[in-house]
């Protein structure tokens, strides 16, 4: 009986359950992603890139502003620059007829004419022209600021205007731009030659938008810019009103985290214009499709996401989510990246920043023997050895201060300048130079960063070799910035960015008396080169003068450069065109070459 | 009363305004803010740092700055003023605005991990309590510990090589090979073991059940492609729909009690009717839509266990909307699995929907129910991540409460006096087991706000703990750090009020002295 009703209700169930199986309820139309499935609007496609840093201004160039992701994004919006020309990752000037040209009109007084092509608009239509030419001239030039400043940076009477984080020493030489061509071109007279001028002048954001802000007519923007009389701290006048406008919308309107509504803010003259913002976590760029002035991008749209940490970035490009990494490199990353095999591309290069030993030119080094004998105990091949070796295994010492490997000069230099006397510890030679004497040397530098540390014990090991009596002098991260140049130590470790481009920054560390010429190195002679190298504007002259610099430096024990940081890339094994850059740019340098395989 | 809280709040004032003196000195001091341009070789090296200097207002002595500070951010507690200014951070951006974004993003990160790290926890303590010195008890007091003890970035990275990197590789061909599925098998048999008690061969036949039905279902859910096509279907949500009718009228008012079985049970079948009659309305709901349904859902229960009626409503009202509640969510949860396929196959996922990033996947377009399911996917892994290394210190807190109480008298009176022994531990136990944990869990939804700084940070979540550090390295700027001290300390001091408040309403015994 129990057995029939047990088997009973089996059956029943099972009969049941198939009924219901096999009709499980109508879900709706099912929103078929079919058309949401497709990735962007077009068939280039969709890379995404991980930055660092999160985006918080559509003006790249203000003090504020100035953080590596806003230039990039201006970089692909063409709101900072790089229209006439662009940097590639040799570290060369490469011209871009499409957008406009620009042309030496005569060298002495160096005079030069940039126009910009019929038909290059803003990618709300209005068109690229000389308005914006002098607009950016206005910013980069610093023409009407008459402010004057104490120590501390406090302005102390007058006014600047624009918060330009870039230098106003180029373009602060010219006048008032002339206009022609029917308003797209402008011609800039230098009051004397700039090495740089090539690199220094390029237009920004669009004027009249600024015009609109200010609540002006573009025409009487130029207008303003083009009458207003030069500012002399001197003489410090009445602030304008009007460009007290521009200047406060330009310094502050463009800082945002989200998409504004305001779609001035974000007007593109690059191939790329700013789509969509998530703050602080991605945003998205898709075609410009006004763009005609430079190479059209291959893929449709450019995906930034921010990881701050780099094992996080190794695990998401792993994981597919992100397509283009450079996170900072370290031994731990590098071997990660080795570890996905052929699912990416690693690419590592020398960045522009590099370590050096300098040398205080008093103290126990006045003696240009103790500074040679302390410089020939330095191992370099070791510390490069032990440093960068595990990072990048062709990594060689820096042989010039003046030159990084990349730069047409670099070869010629490291071969004349006498680098090769010093390439590892000769303890013998430093003996013989100190002649018994046991100098002490007191070396600081920064003991929270590793690589610093660890150059330091190698020196000091080596030079206790040689009778020197080494004090470590490291200090602090907070502390070390504040004590350079202060005296308080004989030789200090420590990083400079070579600028790569562009010649004037040698005298900023090596002219007698510049802020950042910590050792207080002097010479006439190197003075006299500088100045004139400043105002050089034939490349090759350039060099030659770099050269004969670089020999008076490593001639009179300045210092030894130790090495290059290393820099890494790695993208997916699915793109291409993705090429190693060394500046601040990174990737981003060739965006339109990124291409999704197919 | 009034004065005991208002002799807080005063203090609490006090300790805030010396607190925030002491971390802006803390803040300003904890690195050089030009250490970057001090050495930098550029050649407009002067400009950048008047720059810098103007824009941290780096001339004016911290203790000074510390009261322009003040000045602004007192604003924000004067009533009606609506001017409330606790500065600018160093890119510009409003500290406020910047510490809104923080706090969602932390909210979205923590609220789940909590949630459940206390629901969990306290069964897990509950449990083992019951259970004590019994093997159940032993190896979850091992893996409590092991998991409290293990730090968090570790592993986060452990869960994303192998919950995300490896489950989504695993996606691209969902079959589970045939030593995966023994070695799977033979740890759930031991799970299982560990659940039960008795004899040595009781225990090994219940190692055959567990490890024969996980290998069943293994080879089942390859076998069908489950993993590319998930859903439960109406035969499973009858299945585990009764299965939870029969275990919530257990806890809540015991079986015996047959007017709240019945409410339950009927709540099973109109679960299922909705699941016809809504899921075809289901493509265009929003999140409002099923916040109404839930609420609706409830309210059904409620309505079933009333109409049932028997001596005690209130207990077949509550057993029936608590299964009318779970019977939904399965519907729902098989209406989510449906909506997989899509989800998967959208362009922008590639294929790999578990993420190890962000909470979100940047310009994915869909309905309701894959923006949900992304959202899921992204917060997976952490929530998983801070779930295991919480999870410790409520199971420890409930469990040793959970102990205490059941030495108590009043638990052998009740005993005594012949009550069941589910009666005596879900209400004269349970309930006053709980009191001690008010203070653990309004501390910890105190904290909450203030972030987890290394999940976020492993997680590439923007959140509180991320902007604490963000403005800390590589240039201290006191302004954020200060937003985030703010709402922390507020938050710390306000629920340990509301915890001493909370704890003299619970607890007779502890009465506010004025």
């Amino acid at each position: 009986m129990r057995f029939t009703r047990i088997s009973k209700a089996v059956a029943i169930g099972a009969t049941a359950a198939l009924a219901l199986s096999a009709c499980a309820a109508n879900t709706g139309g099912t929103s078929n992603s079919s058309s949401a499935g497709s990735e962007g609007a077009g068939n280039g496609g969709e890379v995404r890139v991980v930055e660092v840093n999160a985006f918080s201004s559509f003006n790249s160039n203000t003090a504020k502003g100035n953080v590596d992701i806003n230039s990039k994004i201006a970089y692909a919006t063409g709101t900072a620059g790089s229209h006439f020309n662009y940097i590639d990752n040799n570290l060369k000037i490469v011209k871009n007829d499409k957008f406009g040209k620009y042309e030496v009109l005569s060298e002495d007084p160096l005079k030069v004419k940039y126009t910009i092509n019929e038909g290059v608009n803003w990618s709300d239509g209005e068109p690229m022209n000389a308005d914006d030419m002098v607009f950016a001239w206005a910013i980069m030039s610093g023409h009407f600021n008459d402010a004057k400043t104490n120590d501390a940076g406090e302005v102390t009477s007058g006014t600047n205007y624009f918060d330009y984080a870039g230098t106003t020493d180029g373009l602060g030489l010219t006048d008032v731009p002339e206009i022609g061509d029917d308003n797209r071109s402008v011609t800039l007279t230098y009051s004397k030659p700039y090495a740089d001028w090539e690199i220094s002048f390029d237009v920004l954001t669009p004027a009249h938008v600024a015009a609109k802000k200010a609540g002006m007519s573009t025409e009487e923007l130029t207008k303003l810019l083009t009458t207003l009389p030069k500012g002399d701290p001197a003489n410090p006048v009445k602030p304008n009103a009007d460009l007290q406008k521009v200047a406060k919308f330009w310094n502050t309107g463009y800082d945002t985290k989200s998409m504004p509504t305001d779609k001035s803010l974000y007007v593109s003259g690059g191939p790329f214009i700013v789509d969509k913002i998530v703050p602080n976590q991605s945003m998205t760029l898709v075609r410009n499709e006004e763009f005609t002035g430079g190479p059209i991008p291959k893929v449709d749209s450019i995906v930034v996401r921010y990881i701050g940490e780099a094992p996080a970035q190794v695990q998401a490009l792993k994981n597919g989510e992100v397509d283009i990494i450079a996170p900072q490199a370290s031994a731990d990353t590098l071997e990660q990246l080795d570890a996905l095999g052929d699912q990416v591309v690693v690419e590592k290069g020398d960045q522009l920043s590099y370590d050096h030993l300098d040398l205080n030119y008093s103290g126990v080094f006045k003696d240009p023997k103790v500074r040679e004998a302390f410089m020939k105990t330095v191992p370099r091949q070791q510390i490069v050895d032990t440093i960068i070796k595990k990072l990048n295994p062709e990594a060689k010492p820096l042989d010039s201060q003046l030159f990084v490997p990349a730069n047409d000069g670099y070869e010629e230099s490291a071969k004349n300048n006498g680098s090769a006397n010093y390439q590892d510890a000769d303890i013998a030679g430093a003996k013989k130079l100190l002649d018994g004497k046991t100098p002490t040397v007191r070396l600081m530098y920064n003991k929270d960063n590793p690589n610093r540390s660890d150059s330091y014990s190698l020196i000091a090991a080596s030079a206790k070799k040689a009778g020197f009596k080494v004090v470590d002098g490291g200090l602090g991260a907070s502390e070390w910035g504040s004590a350079l140049g202060t005296g308080t130590y004989d030789a200090t470790i420590f990083g400079w960015i070579s600028s790569g481009v562009g010649v004037s920054g040698v005298p900023q560390i090596f002219g007698s008396g510049s802020s950042s010429n910590f050792n207080k190195f002097s010479s006439k002679e190197a003075d006299a080169l500088m100045d004139e190298l400043i105002v050089t504007t034939d490349k090759a002259k350039q060099t030659e003068l770099q050269v004969k610099i670089d020999k008076l430096i490593w001639d009179s024990y300045y210092g030894l450069p130790l090495f290059q940081s290393v820099g890494v890339d790695a993208y997916s094994s699915d793109i291409e065109g993705v090429k190693y850059m060394p500046n601040q740019t990174g990737v981003w340098w060739n965006f339109w070459e990124w291409n999704l395989k197919k | 009363m009034v004065t005991y809280i208002i002799r807080r709040l005063v203090t609490a004032v006090l300790i805030l305004l010396g607190a925030s003196f002491v971390v802006y000195q803390l803040t300003a001091a904890a690195g050089d803010p030009l250490e970057d341009l001090r050495a930098s070789n550029a050649p407009n090296k002067d400009q950048l740092i008047a720059q810098r200097v103007a824009l941290l207002d780096l001339g004016t002595p911290p203790p000074l700055r510390y009261f322009k500070w003040l000045g602004g951010a007192a604003q924000c507690v004067v009533p009606f003023v609506g001017k409330c200014d606790l500065g600018l951070a160093i890119n510009g951006e409003p500290v406020a605005d910047a510490l809104g974004r923080a706090m969602g993003q932390t909210i979205l990160l923590i609220t789940a991990a909590t949630v459940l790290a206390i629901v969990i926890g306290i069964a897990l303590g509950i449990i083992t309590a019951l259970r004590q010195y019994s093997t159940l008890d032993y190896s979850v007091t091992f893996m409590a510990f092991l998991f409290f003890s293990l730090p968090i970035f570790w592993i986060a990275v452990l869960l994303k090589e192998f919950g995300a990197i490896g489950f989504n590789d695993f996606l691209r061909n969902p079959v589970f090979s045939p030593t995966s599925v023994i070695i799977t098998a033979i740890c759930m048999g031991i799970v299982v073991v560990l659940f039960m008690s008795g004899s040595v061969v009781r225990r090994l036949i219940g190692f055959a059940i567990g490890a024969a039905v996980t290998a069943g279902l293994m080879v089942a859910l390859s076998a069908t492609g489950w993993f590319r096509a998930p859903g439960l279907g109406p035969i499973l949500i009858l299945v585990f729909g009764l299965g939870v009718a029969y275990l919530i009228t257990q806890l809540t008012a015991g079986i015996k009690n047959r007017k709240a079985l019945y409410s339950s049970l009927i709540m099973v079948p109109i679960g299922l009717i909705a699941y016809y009659v809504l899921n075809p309305m289901f493509s265009n709901i929003t999140g409002w839509g099923v916040l109404g349904l839930a609420v609706v859902t409830i309210l059904v229960g409620c309505a079933v266990g009333y109409f049932m009626g028997g001596f005690d409503r209130g207990q077949s009202m509550r057993a029936a909307s608590l299964t009318a509640f779970f019977v939904a969510g399965l519907v729902l949860l098989d209406r989510f699995m449906v909506e997989w396929p899509n989800y998967f196959s959208n362009g922008r996922i590639r294929g790999r929907p578990i993420a190890t990033i962000g909470s979100s996947t940047p310009n994915l377009e869909g309905n309701w129910w894959i923006h949900n399911l992304d959202n899921f996917t992204h917060l997976l892994l952490p929530t998983i991540a801070l779930l295991l290394v919480s999870l410790a210190s409520y199971s420890r807190y409930s469990r040793a409460s959970m102990l205490e109480i059941m030495q108590m008298d009043y638990i052998r009176t009740a005993r005594a006096k012949g009550l069941p022994e589910r009666t005596v531990v879900m209400r004269h136990a349970f309930r006053n087991a709980l009191i001690p944990l008010a203070t653990l869990v309004a501390f910890d939804i105190g904290g909450l706000i203030g972030g987890a700084v290394i999940t976020e940070r492993v997680f590439a979540f923007t959140g509180m703990g991320n902007l604490f550090v963000a403005s800390l390295l590589p240039i201290p700027d006191p302004n954020p750090v200060m937003g985030v001290f703010l709402i922390t300390g507020l938050l710390a001091l306000v629920f340990n009020l509301i915890a001493d408040l909370a704890y003299s309403v619970l607890d007779p015994r502890v009465r506010v002295k004025a």
